[in-house]
C-alpha cells in the first residue's frame, strides 16, 4: 500500500513563503487564498536569540477529523492515504474547517467550496510531471516527500535519522513530520 | 496572523430560527397538553414553526456557498451518517414534514392528532438539541466542545420558542394569552437556567485552555462585552426575568390581564428572542480555536 | 520559440461514453462523473517558454508551463547561476502582475485638475517628443534626464536613446541602493563588485546583508553548503536577520558604525603582524599611509561607537586571520553601506582593503571575481552605437565618486529647482516613491517642463508626472539577452510568456523606438528587439530561436578557474589603500573614521531600512500574492528591541507614533528580542501612499518618508538611514 507523507526540516526554514506562493501557482489559487500557513517562534533574550520558522498545512491524517463531520462525504481520504476534497461534492459549510485542529483548510471565496493541500507534488513524486509544489519550491530543501509504508524509501529513513514528529502529538495521526 | 471567524451571522440567524422553530412547535405541543382550549395559541405555534425553520434553512443554504452556486450538491447531505451535521438535516428534514403537516392539518381546519404532535415534539427538541451538538463536536473551539451547549441551546430554543408564541398571541389573541398560566410560568424559568447554564458555560471554558480563557474574556471584558453583557445578559435574560416576576408574583391578577401588562410581557418576550439570536451569535462569533489562541509550536 | 504540447488530462476516450452512460441511467455517482467529464474534456493548449524572472534585479531564468495564457507551474532553471534551480517566494508571486486589476492600460496625461485621462499613443508620443525636441533646443540635451532601473533592454534602449539625443543622463536606482558601496570598493580595487567564495570559506563575516532576505537562491545554496561543511559565519546586523539560522554568532552592531569595526579589526591585525605582508608588499599601494592612521582605532574606540564589545572584535580579528585566505568580509549590497550613511563609501572601501590584509582575493574560499560573458561587437550598421555624448553625466562633478554607470539621479532632480534640467523620463522606476525623501522628489519633478513615467502599475512617480505610458509586463515581452557572470557565465533570455494582455501598452524597445523616431534619431532604432538580440547572439555563436529553445546556455570554457592572477583596474594597476580620487573628493588618502550624519541620543532610534524575503523595494507591494502574506502575517510593523519597548510601556502589536523632523506616521509595532536597542526597523517596502494601488495602499509605514532629501559627501548615496525618529504608544 502507497501512503503518502512529508517531512519539513524546520532547523532549515529560513520561513521564506516561497512554499506558498509556488503552492498557489501550481495549484491556480488566488493571492490570498493559502493551503500553507506559518508559526514563528522566538526564544532566548537579545542578544542570544533563536527564532523558529514552521510551515503548516494539511496534515493528511489518517483519524481525519475534517473527514468525521463532513456532511457530504466530500472530504474522503483516498487510496493513497491522502485526505482529498471532492469538489464536486463541497457544499462550502466549512464544517470541516471548524473541525480542523490544526486550522490549515480555507475557503476559497471564488468557488465557495473549502479547499487544502492536495499533497500535489505526488504528480512529481509519482514522475508523472515536474512541478512547483512546495517540496520542488523550497529554496532550502527542507522538505521531502515520500511513501510512509516504503521502508527503504528517503523520507521513512529520514524520519528516523532526524527523529521528525507530527506536530502536535500523534491524535490524529498526522502524516507530516517535523524535524524541530 | 489574522484570524476571521469561520461562521458569522447568517449561521447565527440559522442556529436561532432553527430554534425559535423547534421551540414553537414544542410550545403548541404542550399547550394542547396543558392548555387545550388555546386553540389559536397552538396554530400560531403551528404557523411558526416550519416558517422559522424554512428561513434557517434557506439562510443555511445560502451560507454553504458552494451548494448555493451548485444546489445538486445538497442532494449529497445525506452522504456521511458520522457526521452530525447530516443527523441534523435528517432531523430538520423530518420535523419540517410534521411541521408542514400539522399546519396544513390546522389550515384544512382539521385536527391534528395527537400522535402527530408528539412526534414533531420529539422531533423539535431534535433539532433544538442538535444546533447545540453541531458546534459542540467541534474539539478545536472550547467554547463550543462541552456537554453545556446543547442543552443550553436547547433551553434557549423553548425560551425563544414559546416567547415567539406568547408575542404573536398578545397582538392577536390577548383572551387565550390571559388563559395560558402555566405556560407562562415555565416560560418564566427557562430564562433563569439559561442564565445558569450560560454562567456554567463560562466559568468552565474560560479555565479549560488558553483558547477557552480568549472567548471568554473577549465576551465578557473583550471585544464583545457590550453585546454581551447588554444584549444577552440584560436585555435577553435578566430583564425579562424581573419584568415576569413583577408581573407574576407582585400584581394583581387585574393587572395582569391589563393591555398594559400585555405589552409589558411583549417587551420582555421582545428580549427574550434578542437575547436569543445574540447567544447564538455571540457563541458562533466569539469562540477561538486552539490553533489560532495555542500555536502548534 | 517555445514547443507546444497537447494534454488531455483524460485518459481514455472511452470514459466519455461511459460516464454519459451512468448519468443516463441516474443517480449521484452519475452526475459525478458527468460533471468531472464535462470539466475535463476540452484539450488544453499547453506551451513551455524559458524566461527571467522580473521580482528583483536578480532576473533568475526560469521555465513556465502556460496553459490557456495562464502562467501554471514556474520551475527555477539549474544552469542559471543566480537561482541554481529554485526560486524565491517573490518570484512566483510577482508572475501575478500580468493580471492584475491595477495594470496601467493605457497611456494617460495629467490635465489642469491634476486627474489623469487617457490619450492615445500617437498623441502622446508627439507631444512628448515635441516637448524633448524643445528642450534641447533651448537648452541642450543636458537638460533632459532619464532615470531607470535597470533590465536587460531597458538599460539598451533607455541609453541608446539618450545618447542619440545627445544626453549623457542616463541614471539607474543606485543612490538608493549599492551605489556607495560598489564606488568606494571601486576606489580601492577596481571594481565594485567581489564575490566571497563562501561554498569553500572557513569564515564569512557579512556586514548586513542576508542571503535569506533579500534571497538570491544561488547564494542562499552556497551559504547552506559552507553551514554544512563547517565554515565559520558570522552575521553583523542591527537585527537578528532570517540568515541567523546558518550563522555560527549574530553580532548586533549600532547601524551606521560598521566602518569602526572594520578598523579596529584592521587595527588589531596591523598592530600585531598578522597580516599576510607578502601580498601587501606585492600588491598593493599606499599600505604605510592606512598602517599609520589605525593605532587611534582600537578595539575598546570601536567598542563604544559600535556596541561590540572590544573582546569581540579582537576575536574577530584574530578569527579571521587563523582562516585567511579561505576567510572574508562579504561585500555588503544596499543595507549598511550600499547608500545608508555618511561613511559608507568609505566602509565599502575600508572592508576591501581588510579583505586585502587577509590576502583572500582569488583564493579558494576568499574573496573571488566570477568571469562573465558578452555579446560581442555587432558588425551591422543599424546597431552601431550613437557618438559618445560630450559632456559627462550630470552630478559626476558635485560626486566624483559616484559611479558613472549609476549617477547621482536624485542630484540630477535637484537640479530641476535649479532650472539645469527640464525634462524627466523614467522607466521602470518608482523614484519619487523612495530614491530619497518622496515628498521633496515629487515636488521637483512636478516643476519639470516635461516628466514621463513608463511603467506597469500606477506609482508615486507616475502620479507625480505629466505623463504615463503603459509598458507590457515582463511576462508578454522579449528583451535584449542577459549575459550573467558566475562560476560559469550563462546567457539567458527575457522571453515572451504570455502574449500581450492590454491592447494598448508596448514594450520599452517599440515605446523608445517610437520615441527615437518622433525626436529624429530614428536611424538607431531601425530594428526589432527580436533582430537585436539574434545578432547579439550570433556574435557569441548562438541564434534568438537556440536561446529560446534552450532557454540558458552556458560559456564553460569561460568558467571560473581558482587561483588565476587578478588584473587590478586600479589607476596604479594595484589595491589601492590610498585613492587620489578619494583625497581630492574631501576624504583621507586612506579609510579613516568618518561619523554618521546623526547619532541616536537617548530616547531615540536610528530608523533603518531593510528587505524581506517577499518583497523588493516598493515594486512588489502591490502584488496580491504577496501584499496578502504581508497583511497576514503583519509584516508591515516595524522591530522595537523587547526591552526598548518594556521601558516606554510599549507592547507587541500596538499602535504607535513615529516621528523623526521629517514626517510622523503610525503603525502597529512588533516587539522583538531581535534588534538591538537603539535602531528601529522598519521593513522598506511599505507605506505606499497611491490609491490606484489597491492592495498596497494604506499598509505600514515607509522608511524615506522619515528622511529628509540629503546626499552622501562625495558618493552621492541617499544617506538612507541618517535619520533619527522617537516612538511613542499612540493614546499614551
Amino acid at each position: 500500500m502507497t501512503r503518502y507523507g512529508m517531512l519539513i526540516d524546520t532547523k532549515n526554514c529560513i520561513g521564506c513563503y516561497a512554499c506558498r506562493t509556488a503552492c498557489q501557482r501550481q495549484n491556480g489559487l488566488d493571492g490570498d487564498v493559502d493551503y500553507i500557513r506559518y508559526e514563528e517562534r522566538e526564544t532566548g533574550k537579545f542578544p542570544h536569540v533563536r527564532i523558529e520558522a514552521v510551515p503548516l498545512q494539511c496534515m493528511h491524517c489518517e483519524d481525519a477529523p475534517c473527514v468525521g463531520v463532513c456532511p457530504t462525504g466530500a472530504s474522503y481520504v483516498d487510496d493513497t492515504g491522502r485526505v482529498r476534497v471532492n469538489e464536486e461534492k463541497c457544499i462550502g459549510c466549512r464544517y470541516c474547517m471548524a473541525a480542523c485542529p490544526y486550522g490549515v483548510r480555507v475557503h476559497n471565496k471564488a468557488t465557495g467550496a473549502v479547499e487544502k493541500c492536495k499533497f500535489c507534488t505526488a504528480e512529481a513524486f509519482e514522475g508523472k510531471a515536474k512541478t512547483c509544489s512546495c517540496v520542488e519550491a523550497c529554496v532550502t530543501g527542507c522538505r521531502v516527500f515520500g511513501d510512509l509504508d516504503d521502508p527503504d524509501g528517503e523520507l521513512a529513513r529520514a524520519i528516523v535519522e532526524k527523529n521528525a514528529l507530527p506536530i502536535a502529538g500523534d491524535r490524529t495521526k498526522a502524516k507530516i513530520f517535523y524535524v524541530r | 496572523m489574522t484570524y476571521e471567524p469561520i461562521w458569522g451571522s447568517i449561521i447565527a440567524w440559522y442556529l436561532f430560527l432553527a430554534g425559535v422553530g423547534a421551540g414553537a412547535f414544542a410550545t403548541s405541543a404542550f399547550l394542547s397538553w396543558r392548555h387545550p382550549e388555546a386553540t389559536t395559541m397552538r396554530k400560531v405555534g403551528h404557523i411558526i414553526a416550519p416558517i422559522a425553520v424554512g428561513i434557517g434553512l434557506v439562510l443555511l443554504m445560502v451560507d454553504a456557498e458552494a451548494g448555493f452556486q451548485n444546489p445538486l450538491r445538497f442532494f449529497y447531505l445525506l452522504g456521511n451518517f458520522g457526521s452530525v451535521m447530516t443527523w441534523g438535516v435528517v432531523f430538520l428534514g423530518i420535523f419540517m414534514v410534521v411541521a408542514v403537516a400539522a399546519l396544513v392539518l390546522d389550515l384544512l381546519k382539521r385536527p391534528v392528532p395527537g400522535w402527530l404532535e408528539n412526534v414533531g415534539a420529539v422531533l423539535a427538541l431534535c433539532v433544538a438539541v442538535y444546533t447545540g451538538a453541531l458546534l459542540g463536536v467541534c474539539n478545536t473551539y472550547p467554547l463550543w466542545n462541552n456537554a453545556l451547549l446543547p442543552i443550553l441551546f436547547l433551553v434557549s430554543a423553548l425560551s425563544t420558542g414559546a416567547a415567539s408564541v406568547l408575542c404573536v398571541s398578545i397582538v392577536h389573541h390577548a383572551d387565550e394569552f390571559n388563559m395560558v398560566g402555566v405556560l407562562k410560568k415555565f416560560h418564566f424559568c427557562l430564562p433563569i437556567i439559561e442564565l445558569l447554564l450560560v454562567a456554567s458555560l463560562l466559568f468552565i471554558t474560560q479555565s479549560n485552555s488558553e483558547a477557552g480563557y480568549q472567548s471568554v474574556m473577549s465576551l465578557v471584558a473583550g471585544e464583545w462585552a457590550v453585546w454581551f453583557w447588554l444584549g444577552l445578559v440584560f436585555i435577553g435574560l435578566v430583564g425579562p426575568t424581573i419584568l415576569e416576576t413583577w408581573l407574576l408574583f407582585f400584581t394583581s391578577e387585574k393587572f395582569e390581564k391589563s393591555r398594559l401588562a400585555h405589552w409589558i410581557s411583549f417587551a420582555s418576550d421582545a428580549g427574550v428572542l434578542i437575547g436569543g439570536f445574540l447567544l447564538r451569535y455571540l457563541v458562533v462569533i466569539a469562540a477561538v480555536p486552539l490553533p489560532v489562541a495555542t500555536p502548534l509550536l | 520559440m517555445s514547443h507546444d504540447i497537447t494534454r488531455r488530462r483524460f485518459i481514455q476516450g472511452g470514459t466519455g461514453v461511459a460516464a454519459a452512460a451512468t448519468l443516463l441511467g441516474g443517480g449521484f455517482l452519475g452526475f459525478d462523473a458527468w460533471r468531472q467529464a464535462y470539466a475535463d474534456a476540452p484539450a488544453k493548449e499547453v506551451k513551455q517558454v524559458h524566461s527571467l524572472c522580473n521580482s528583483c534585479s536578480s532576473k533568475c531564468g526560469f521555465t513556465a508551463t502556460v496553459e490557456d495564457g495562464k502562467v501554471m507551474t514556474m520551475i527555477g532553471d539549474p544552469e542559471h547561476p543566480y537561482c541554481d534551480g529554485t526560486l524565491c517566494a517573490r518570484g512566483y508571486g510577482y508572475a501575478s502582475i500580468a493580471y492584475s486589476e491595477d495594470r496601467l492600460t493605457n497611456p494617460l496625461k495629467r490635465t489642469e485638475t491634476g486627474a489623469f485621462e487617457a490619450i492615445s499613443w500617437d498623441d502622446a508620443i508627439k507631444e512628448i517628443s515635441e516637448k524633448i525636441t524643445q528642450i534641447i533646443d533651448e537648452d541642450g540635451p543636458q537638460a533632459l534626464v532619464l532615470i531607470q532601473d535597470p533590465r536587460p533592454s531597458g538599460s539598451y534602449y533607455t541609453k541608446r536613446f539618450m545618447n542619440a539625443l545627445g544626453s549623457a543622463n542616463v541614471y539607474t536606482h543606485g543612490v538608493s541602493c549599492n551605489m556607495s558601496k560598489v564606488s568606494g570598493m571601486t576606489q580601492a580595487i577596481g571594481v565594485g563588485d567581489f564575490v566571497s567564495d563562501v561554498a569553500n570559506a572557513k569564515m564569512v563575516m557579512f556586514l548586513g546583508r542576508s542571503y535569506a532576505d533579500g534571497i538570491r537562491p544561488g547564494s542562499l545554496h552556497d551559504l547552506q553548503a559552507a553551514r554544512k561543511k563547517g565554515a565559520r559565519i558570522v552575521m553583523v546586523d542591527p537585527r537578528y536577520n532570517a540568515s541567523c539560522l546558518y550563522a555560527d554568532e549574530w553580532v548586533p552592531i549600532k547601524p551606521g558604525t560598521d566602518l569602526a569595526l572594520v578598523l579596529a579589526m584592521a587595527n588589531v591585525l596591523v598592530g600585531r603582524g598578522t597580516y599576510n605582508q607578502e601580498y601587501v608588499a606585492n600588491n598593493t599601494v599606499g599600505f604605510e599611509d592606512w598602517a599609520a592612521r589605525l593605532p587611534e582605532y582600537t578595539p575598546e574606540w570601536a567598542a563604544e561607537i559600535t556596541g561590540i564589545p572590544a573582546e569581540t572584535i579582537t576575536r574577530l580579528a584574530e578569527e579571521m586571520w587563523e582562516a585567511a585566505p579561505a576567510s572574508s568580509i562579504e561585500q555588503g549590497w544596499r543595507a549598511a553601506f550600499g547608500c545608508s550613511h555618511k561613511n559608507s563609501g568609505e566602509t565599502a572601501r575600508a572592508l576591501c582593503l581588510f579583505n586585502t590584509l587577509l590576502g583572500c582575493w582569488g583564493a579558494e574560499g576568499g574573496a573571488i571575481f566570477y568571469p562573465s560573458a558578452s555579446a560581442g561587437k555587432l558588425t551591422d550598421p543599424r546597431f552601431a552605437a550613437p557618438p559618445a555624448p560630450k559632456e559627462k553625466i550630470l552630478g559626476s562633478a558635485e560626486y566624483p565618486l559616484a559611479a558613472a554607470s549609476m549617477g547621482v539621479s536624485t542630484f540630477a532632480l535637484q537640479q530641476i529647482a535649479e532650472g539645469k534640467v527640464k525634462g524627466v523620463i523614467f522607466y521602470q522606476s518608482n523614484c519619487v516613491g523612495g530614491y530619497s525623501n518622496p515628498k521633496q522628489l515629487d515636488e521637483w519633478v512636478r516643476q519639470a517642463e516635461l516628466s514621463v513615467a513608463i511603467d506597469v502599475q500606477m506609482t508615486e512617480t507616475c502620479k507625480a508626472c505629466q505623463y504615463v505610458l503603459p509598458d507590457t509586463s515582463y511576462l508578454e515581452r522579449l528583451e535584449v539577452p542577459e549575459f550573467v557572470g558566475g562560476r560559469v557565465p550563462v546567457v539567458a533570455l527575457r522571453d515572451r510568456v504570455l502574449d500581450k494582455i492590454h491592447p494598448e501598452t508596448k514594450p520599452v524597445d517599440e515605446i523608445f523606438a517610437e520615441l527615437g523616431r518622433a525626436c529624429g534619431v530614428g536611424q538607431y532604432f531601425d530594428f526589432t528587439v527580436d533582430e537585436l538580440a539574434d545578432a547579439q547572439l550570433a556574435t557569441v555563436g548562438l541564434s534568438l530561436e537556440q536561446l529560446q529553445e534552450e532557454g540558458i546556455v552556458a560559456f564553460p570554457e569561460k568558467a571560473y578557474k581558482p587561483g588565476k592572477e587578478i588584473t587590478w583596474k586600479t589607476p596604479s594597476g594595484k589595491i589601492q589603500f590610498t585613492s587620489e580620487a578619494c583625497a581630492k573628493a574631501g576624504f583621507t588618502p586612506s579609510p579613516t573614521w568618518i561619523e554618521p550624519l546623526v547619532m541616536p541620543e537617548e530616547g531615540q532610534f536610528r530608523l533603518v531600512g531593510g528587505k524581506q524575503t517577499i518583497h523588493t523595494h516598493t515594486q512588489t507591494a502591490n502584488i496580491k500574492p504577496l501584499i496578502s502574506i504581508s497583511k497576514k502575517y503583519g509584516l508591515e510593523r516595524p522591530w522595537i528591541n523587547a526591552d526598548v519597548a518594556a521601558t516606554l510601556g510599549i507592547e507587541d502589536g500596538d499602535e504607535v507614533e513615529i516621528s523623526s523632523d521629517a514626517f510622523t506616521g503610525r503603525t502597529k509595532i512588533k516587539v522583538t528580542e531581535r534588534i538591538e536597542p537603539t535602531s528601529l526597523y522598519l521593513p522598506s517596502h511599505y507605506g505606499r501612499m497611491i490609491p490606484e494601488q489597491q492592495l498596497s495602499y494604506g499598509v505600514g509605514l515607509s522608511q524615506m518618508d522619515f528622511v529628509p532629501f540629503h546626499l552622501e559627501p562625495g558618493y552621492g548615496g541617499t544617506m538612507a538611514q541618517e535619520t533619527v525618529v522617537t516612538v511613542k504608544k499612540v493614546g499614551a
